[in-house]
């Protein structure tokens, strides 16, 4: 008998990967198709992000840069992050721009725009409720990030439509930092740190950061001492941010922590359009990925364990 | 149509990347070489377009601004790497490029180093301060070489050592919870776009 436990766990550490990846992909697919409603908690960073985005509703003279610095191998995770904040300042009308210095980077900043404003049915204008500055060279960002401390439109000169900034009707009420008061910085890398080491330091401009999993147990240290504002991290910070926009965005309320506390939102709800809800569907599945790799740790640990004791065994 | 044809080449390109699962294959490498090669080919004429034309072409050319000339030269002196024999040319315009360096240091100490030193020297009222001051405190003593680690001083340092455990642990944690984000990313698509399974 005990001779068969051994040869089991001997077995299950030497099981080939592919049947671990075969597992793992059941665990992510069931769960896609089989939709449950699971609870998504709120934490302080997105939420401290949220209420600063929020505090721009409506004021001319206050808006938002989002940069969009990563291509699309990160978009599972940034993109509905992306969305979700669009999503926001189009319904609280709230100003934004949007600017990025990768090639790559710059059909997603379309795609989003085009996914919020046509999913959500908002009659928002380029120009006029939102400006798109597109693709500047990398070799400028430096540039144009310490440019648009001074002047935003003589730093940003056009923008994806080669309009001249200056001109545009949303540039009316803004000039600087000063104005253009909150930047979010959307990254598989560091370059939230380059906005905090030269727009923090030297403009004393907000800086949120929606970044990948990888990247948030670095930037934590930035949150403690104040220099982030808020933070999304991965497919969690944006499944969190989608719920608050679902609760206080789209209902035209101001952010509320006993709202939060008491309201329910079911994903299975047809009427939230499923690109609203994506991070949230994705984290069901993220859910029953990570038990499942706990299930296979313990497993494999155990399976070290008896091996070991039963090799000491042997040797006497 | 285009959208379907577009989903299409999509979700071949995808299972030819998960081909590399099960093992090395000719479709994993033909996708592996068609991303490199379309990347490059999407960046060059958008960097041409978005960089030279505005900031070379259109003010040497079209508003007589010759000063761009010595910057763009500058820029032009890169081509030289490729060459055995004039490859230090190019290290000029990397000197101008590390001249930024100069403007990065005090704002870098301000933003990484000052600010930072202040949050871990606050007053010591709640739990958070305190395990904060006891990370700090215990992995400086951990990465001090100068004291052998033995005795008191090394049990000190090993309580730094747990403290930086926990801390790849969760950057692990994070790590993997990124790389199964990606995994849903890929079968939303196939399962949502492709085959409009989810809705």
């Amino acid at each position: 008998m005990s001779n068969n436990n051994t040869r089991f766990w001997d077995r299950m550490q030497n099981l080939d990967r592919r049947y671990i990846y075969i597992v793992v992909a059941l665990a992510i697919i069931i769960p896609l198709l089989i939709p449950f409603n699971s609870k998504t908690y709120i934490t302080e960073p997105v939420e401290n992000l949220y209420k600063k985005v929020d505090s721009f509703t409506d004021r001319e003279d206050r808006a938002i840069l989002m940069c969009f610095m990563h291509d699309a191998s990160t978009m599972p995770e940034l993109f509905p992050m992306e969305v979700s904040i669009l999503r926001h300042c189009f319904e609280r009308n709230i100003k934004v721009f949007t600017i990025c210095f990768l090639p790559t980077a710059a059909p997603l900043i379309d795609y989003a725009i085009n996914t919020a404003k046509e999913v959500g049915g908002f009659d928002v204008k380029s120009g006029i409720d939102y400006c798109n500055f597109g693709y500047k060279p990398y070799a400028l960002f430096l540039p144009i990030l310490l440019g648009m401390g001074e002047d935003i439109a003589e730093a940003v000169e056009t923008d994806s439509e080669g309009r001249k900034v200056e001109n545009l009707e949303i540039m009316k009420d803004l000039k600087n930092y000063n104005e253009l008061n909150l930047v979010i910085d959307f990254s598989a890398s560091a370059s939230v740190q380059t906005w905090i080491t030269y727009a923090r330091v030297k403009f004393g401009a907000n800086i949120g950061a929606g970044i990948t999993a990888v990247m948030a147990a670095e930037n934590y240290p930035f949150l403690q001492t104040g220099q982030l504002v808020g933070m999304l991290g991965g497919l969690k910070g944006a499944a969190e941010y989608e719920k608050l926009v679902d609760i206080f965005a789209s209902n035209n309320v101001v952010f509320s922590k006993e709202i939060v506390k008491e309201t329910w939102i079911p994903i299975t709800d047809k009427q939230i359009p499923y690109q609203f809800k994506i991070a949230r569907i994705g984290m069901n599945a993220q859910s029953v990925a990570h038990i499942m790799i706990i299930v296979f740790i313990i497993l494999g640990n155990i399976g070290y364990f008896v091996s070991r004791k039963s090799k000491n065994k042997e040797l006497g | 149509m285009f959208g379907t044809i577009s989903n299409i080449v999509a979700a071949f390109l995808t299972l030819c990347i998960f081909s590399f699962l099960y093992k090395d294959n000719p479709f994993y490498k033909f996708a592996e070489s068609l991303l490199v090669g379309v990347s490059m080919g999407y960046a060059i004429p958008l960097v041409y377009e978005n960089a030279f034309i505005p900031y070379v072409y259109r003010p040497i050319f079209l508003q007589n601004k010759f000063l761009i000339i010595i910057p763009t030269l500058m820029g032009v002196l890169y081509i030289f790497r490729f060459s055995k024999n004039l490859s230090w040319l190019s290290r000029y315009p990397i000197v101008f490029g590390m001249a930024i360096v100069g403007m990065f240091v005090p704002m870098s100490l301000n933003a990484r180093v000052l600010v930072q030193m202040r949050s871990t020297m606050l007053p010591l009222d709640n739990i958070n301060t305190i395990l904060i001051f006891i990370g700090v405190v215990t992995i400086l003593m951990y990465f001090f070489f100068s004291k052998e680690h033995k005795g008191t001083y090394g049990k000190i340092s090993n309580v730094g050592i747990w403290y930086m455990m926990v801390g790849f642990g969760a950057s692990f944690g994070y790590t993997v919870m990124a790389r199964i984000s990606l995994l849903i990313g890929r079968i939303q698509f196939l399962l949502g776009e492709c085959l409009g399974l989810i809705k």
